[in-house]
This record gives C-alpha cells, structure tokens and sequence, in this order.
C-alpha cells in the first residue's frame, strides 16, 4: 500500500472519529458528570437534525445559523424535562446506584416517547438536503466539505467545552459537582441551579451535533440509537466525565475502525466496535488513558 | 406460616391460571389464541426476568439476545430434530452462553452491567448475521416443517407455567433468598457466606433458559426469520417493561403486567403502533417516578398517598402565586430589622 493510501486512510477514520467525538459530546456531559445515562442521547440528536432539516428544507436558511438555535430549544427541552422528571427521581432515590437505575429506565420512556413522536409527525423514510456536498482536493485525497466542516466543528466544540470546564468558574463548579454534591454544596455552590442547566446544556449538545450531522448525512427517525452506542463507546474508551479522554477516544475509534474496514470486511465495522466498546469495558472500565 | 399460606394461595393461582389458558383455544378464535400467545411469552421472559433481575437488582438488557439464539437454534435444527429436542437444545445453549457471559460480567454491578448486557446482545446479534451471510450467503431462513398452533401454544403454555412454578419455588428457597440478598446488600451476603458469584451466574443462567426456550418456540410462528427479527432488541426491551411497571420484585406483577400490555399491544398496535410505543413510554416514565414498586404494590395506601402530595402540591403552588410567600419573607425580614 503506498503512502498516500495510507494518509487517506488515516485521515478518512480520524474524520469520522471526530464526529464520534461531537456525538459523544452530550452524553459525557450528562452521564460522566451527572450519572445519568440517557439512552434517549440519539433520539435528541436526532430532534436537533430534524429541526435543521425542516428549517433548512421550507426556508431555505443556512445549517450554520441553526446551530444556535437548536442548541437553544435543546437546551429548553432539557430544562422542561429535568424539571418535570429528574428533580422527583433525586429527591425520592435513596442512594447514587437506584438513581442510576431509575435514570436509565425514565431515559428508555423518554427515548420511544421521541422516537414515535417524530416519526408519527414526519413519517418513517429518509430524509436529507445537499449542502457542500463536492468534494474537496487535498494533495491527492480527496474529502466530501460537509464532513470537513463538521470535523472542524467537532473539533471547536470539543476544545472549547474542556477550556470551559478547567478555566471558568462554572467550570469547577460542574466539576467540584461531579467529585461530590455534597461536598459541592458545603463550598457554596448552587446545587439546584447547576443540576438542571447542565442536563439542559448537555441535551443542547445533543441537539447541536444532530444539527451538524444531518448536513452530511441522511436523518431519520430510527438513527438515533446508533449513535448512542457510538456514543457510549466513546466515553468509555475516554473514561467517563473526562472531555479530552471523549475526544481521544473518539478519533482513536474512528482510526481503529477505518483500519479494521479496510484490511477485513465492511460488513465487520458494527461488530468490530462492539468487540473494542466489550473489551474496554471489561479490562479497562475506567477508560483508556487513566493511570 | 404466613409464607405456607401464601405458598398456597400461589400454587392455587397458578392451577387456576393454567387450567383457563388450557381451555381458552376451544372456546376462543384465531385472534384471542394468538394474543393469548404473545401473552404467555412474555409472562414466561418477565417473570424469568424479575426472579433474577428484580430480586438482586442486576438489570440486564441481554434476553432478545437469549431470545434469539433459541430461534435460531430452531431455525437450524428443527428439520433433523423432533420438536422437543429443538427446545431443550435452544435453551440449553442460551443457558451455556449465559454462564459464560455471566462470569466474564456479572462482577460489574449497576449501569455498567446493563450497558454490558446491551452490548453483548447486539455482538451476538452482529456475529450471527455475518456468520450467515459469509457461511450461508443468506441473511434469513425460512422455516419449513411448522408443526400445528395447537402444539406451540401448549409448549409455550408448559414453559411459562414452569417458569411461574419454579418462581414460586425456588424465591422460598436458600437460593432465592441469596438472591434477594445480593439485592439489598452484596457484601453483607458475602459475609454471610453466599457464594454471590454462581448464585448470580446460576440464577443468570435460569433468566437465560427461559428467553431461549421461549425463543425456540415462537421462532416457527414467523416462518421466516433472520437476525434482526429473531434478535429484536424491542422484546428485550419490552420484557424489562413489563417486569417493572408490574413490578419486579413481586411473583405476580409481571404476569398482570403481561396480560395487560399483550391486549394493549394487539388492540392498538396495528392501528396506531406510533401512539402504542409512546403509551408504553410515557407509562414507563410515570411508573418510575410515583410506582416505583410496580403495579403489583398498589395498595389503598398508595392512592391516598397520591392524593395527600397533590394537595401538599396544590396547597405549595397557591402560597407562591398568591404572592403569601413573598409578603411572608418580607415581614421576616422587617422583623429581623426591628429586633436590631
């Protein structure tokens, strides 16, 4: 195999890695930080690219400037549903682990609530638009542009959440909540306020990556679940709560699985990130780059 | 003594229980068989489910993968094998991989172990399709010697009358009051001199038998079947639903439960399958936050304490909006100046 097959190579699994990256972006959030682990990730991800989608298709406006947006009604939505079922899961669980399992049940209710809702409203096809769909020429390889931009993306908002969270003071406050709530609390920090916006901020992510995603790929209602295993694998390669870890762990899977396609069999790509998201669980269940 | 009399009562249940689902399909039509049908498979899986998910609170997401390995055993086997066998076979192969899995997992405990089963069965179901793609060249298979409704139905009817019979049993026993120990605290058990991991793994392998026998029975009634229909992870999931809102814990939760959803999902769901998943959420959601014991553990109790917290909620929402809590904290602040 010459050289440049193998830059192309590289370069092909660490863009789809740093989508990997943005779809997990979420999920860390709320599951690292929050111990909840929302199965409904994909289905919000998918709510934020069928927003894009329908602004997109009947007015004509600009994927970018529905970034915002998206995040914004996200964001709310995280609110409204923070409000409305996990304020009453924490005030009536007992201790962390009935939390956790309660959590994940409600996010099942939650994920075949959206899941049926869209597809009730919009029908189960496919669905998609063409934006900066040519290809652009990088020496000899060449990449489709939307994927270059949503790697960019992927890339800023990865970066920029982890600057974020070591130098602001949110920041420390989000993070001294994830050490310990009560600890958090003694400090002075407002529990009942940061609790709800970081779920609203983290389904926000959601929503900002279903945006950019669906430039580049067709939407429809059942893709979500994908993603969240995606997204599940790539924080536990990452190492829960850690964004950089999330970063990491999602280019190395986008490399591992470039690879692994091209030597085996395209139809092994599920599998193979099954057996990577297995093992890492059960050797490493801290994540990859803990000491 | 109290536990003899209910033992009882139990075993009288479950005579009378199956002595009417006997006699249902020479009175009944086609539809309330084959309702009947879904309905016992899934108090077959949900019960299995809560005898060892609710009592040591592991919840594993893994049964559409135990599910469809024993319709694939069937798929497979059923031509050069009498009916019997074929189920015997699947199920002991979904009990053989569960041991296996449940001693590479079952030391994760909480999120992990559920996200762990999840991955599993979806590795399961993946091998399986590239297996038969690659081996075969085929991704379904269609099933040519069906035998008759009737013989499906009474197997299926054995299985989930075992399954209840074995609960009724074995939750009396040593081993299922490890389990129920495990549950409420691990270490303790331990101390006490459980030996947690092949209780854990034996009762893990029970749940296993269940789903696979199971699944080698109704894999005939699709005649075709390939991975994503055999290993649907929506009857895992559905099985974990019905087990809660029943209520896990409790020997006749998920049969309720069962029976109710099976008419709910035959009723609407070629209707209006959209709206039928979404009552299944919304119920899930509504009976983690105020049922968290399942329907099984509704009391008058409960009802009244339903009522109670509406009326503390109904009683806080007034001082607010009637503005009595602001005018309550402002002459708490003047006091506080005069007594200055």
């Amino acid at each position: 195999m010459s050289v440049t097959a193998w830059i192309e190579l590289i370069f092909s699994g660490l863009i789809t890695g740093g989508i990997y990256a943005l779809v997990a972006l979420g999920l860390n959030l709320q599951y690292g930080l929050m111990r909840i682990l929302n199965i409904a990730h994909g289905e919000f991800l998918m709510l934020g690219a069928y927003l894009t989608w329908m602004v997109q298709t009947s007015f004509g406006i600009s994927p970018f400037l529905m970034i915002p947006v998206s995040f914004v009604v996200l964001m709310g939505m995280g609110l409204a549903i923070h409000w409305l079922c996990f304020r009453r899961l924490t005030a009536t669980s007992s201790n962390i682990d009935i939390f956790e399992a309660r959590g994940l049940m409600v996010s099942f209710g939650l994920m075949f609530l959206i899941q049926n809702l869209v597809s009730a409203i919009w029908g189960g096809e496919l669905r998609g638009y063409d934006y900066m769909a040519e290809p652009v020429v990088m020496g000899q390889a060449q990449f489709a542009g939307n994927k270059l931009v949503v790697f960019a993306m992927a890339l800023v908002f990865s970066l920029g959440l982890m600057v974020l969270l070591r130098k602001t003071l949110l920041g420390k406050g989000v993070r001294a909540l994830m050490q310990s709530q009560v600890g958090a609390q003694l400090v002075g920090i407002n529990t009942r306020t940061l609790h709800p916006l970081m779920f609203g901020i983290g389904l926000g992510l959601s929503g900002l990556a279903g945006c950019l995603l669906s430039m580049a790929y067709t939407i429809s209602p059942a893709m979500g679940e994908p993603y969240t295993v995606t997204a599940l694998i790539v924080i536990t390669l990452g190492g829960f709560g850690s964004m950089g870890g999330a970063l990491a762990g999602g280019l190395l899977l986008g490399v591992i699985e470039a690879f692994g396609m091209h030597f085996t069999n395209p139809s092994l790509k599920a599998l193979l990130s099954y057996v990577v998201f297995i093992g890492v669980l059960l050797l490493r269940p801290k994540g990859l780059f803990t000491k | 003594m109290n536990t003899n009399a209910n033992l009882w009562r139990d075993v009288l249940v479950l005579f009378g229980l199956t002595g009417w689902a006997l006699a249902l399909p020479s009175y009944g039509n086609e539809f309330v068989v084959s309702m009947a049908l879904t309905c016992l498979m899934y108090v077959a899986l949900s019960t299995s489910w809560g005898f060892f998910c609710g009592s040591s609170r592991y919840l594993s997401l893994a049964t559409s993968a135990f599910f469809g390995l024993g319709a694939y055993t069937t798929a497979m086997n059923l031509d050069t094998m009498p009916w019997a066998n074929a189920i015997a076979l699947g199920s002991g192969i979904a009990a053989a991989v569960a041991v296996v899995m449940g001693l590479a997992v079952l030391h994760l405990r909480g999120t992990y172990f559920a996200v762990l089963t999840f991955g599993m069965a979806e590795l399961i179901r993946h091998a399986i399709s590239y297996y038969e793609k690659s081996v075969h060249g085929t991704v379904g298979r269609v099933l040519t010697t069906v035998p008759e409704m009737s013989t499906i139905y009474h197997t299926v009817l054995l299985l989930a009358v075992i399954t209840v019979a074995l609960s009724i049993f074995l939750r009396r026993t040593r081993f299922g009051l490890a389990l129920l120990g495990i549950g409420g605290d691990e270490q303790r058990a331990q101390t006490l001199g459980v030996n947690t991991r092949w209780v854990k793994v034996a009762g893990f392998a029970f749940t296993a038998a269940v789903a696979g026998g199971v699944g080698a029975a109704m894999a005939v009634r699709w005649t075709y079947i390939d991975p994503h229909t055999a290993f649907n992870p929506f009857i895992g999931f559905q099985t974990v639903l019905i087990a809660l809102i029943g209520g896990a814990m409790t020997l006749w939760g998920p049969l309720i439960a069962a029976i109710v959803f099976s008419i709910l999902a035959e009723t609407l769901r070629l209707q209006a399958p959209q709206i039928y998943m979404m009552t299944l959420g919304l119920l899930l959601i509504l009976s983690v936050l105020y049922l968290p014991g399942g329907l099984a553990s509704m009391r008058w109790q409960t009802f009244k304490d339903w009522y109670l917290d509406m009326r503390q909620w109904y009683k806080d929402t007034k001082y607010i909006l009637s503005g009595d809590k602001a005018r309550d904290k402002q002459r708490a602040k003047e006091r506080r100046i005069v007594g200055l």
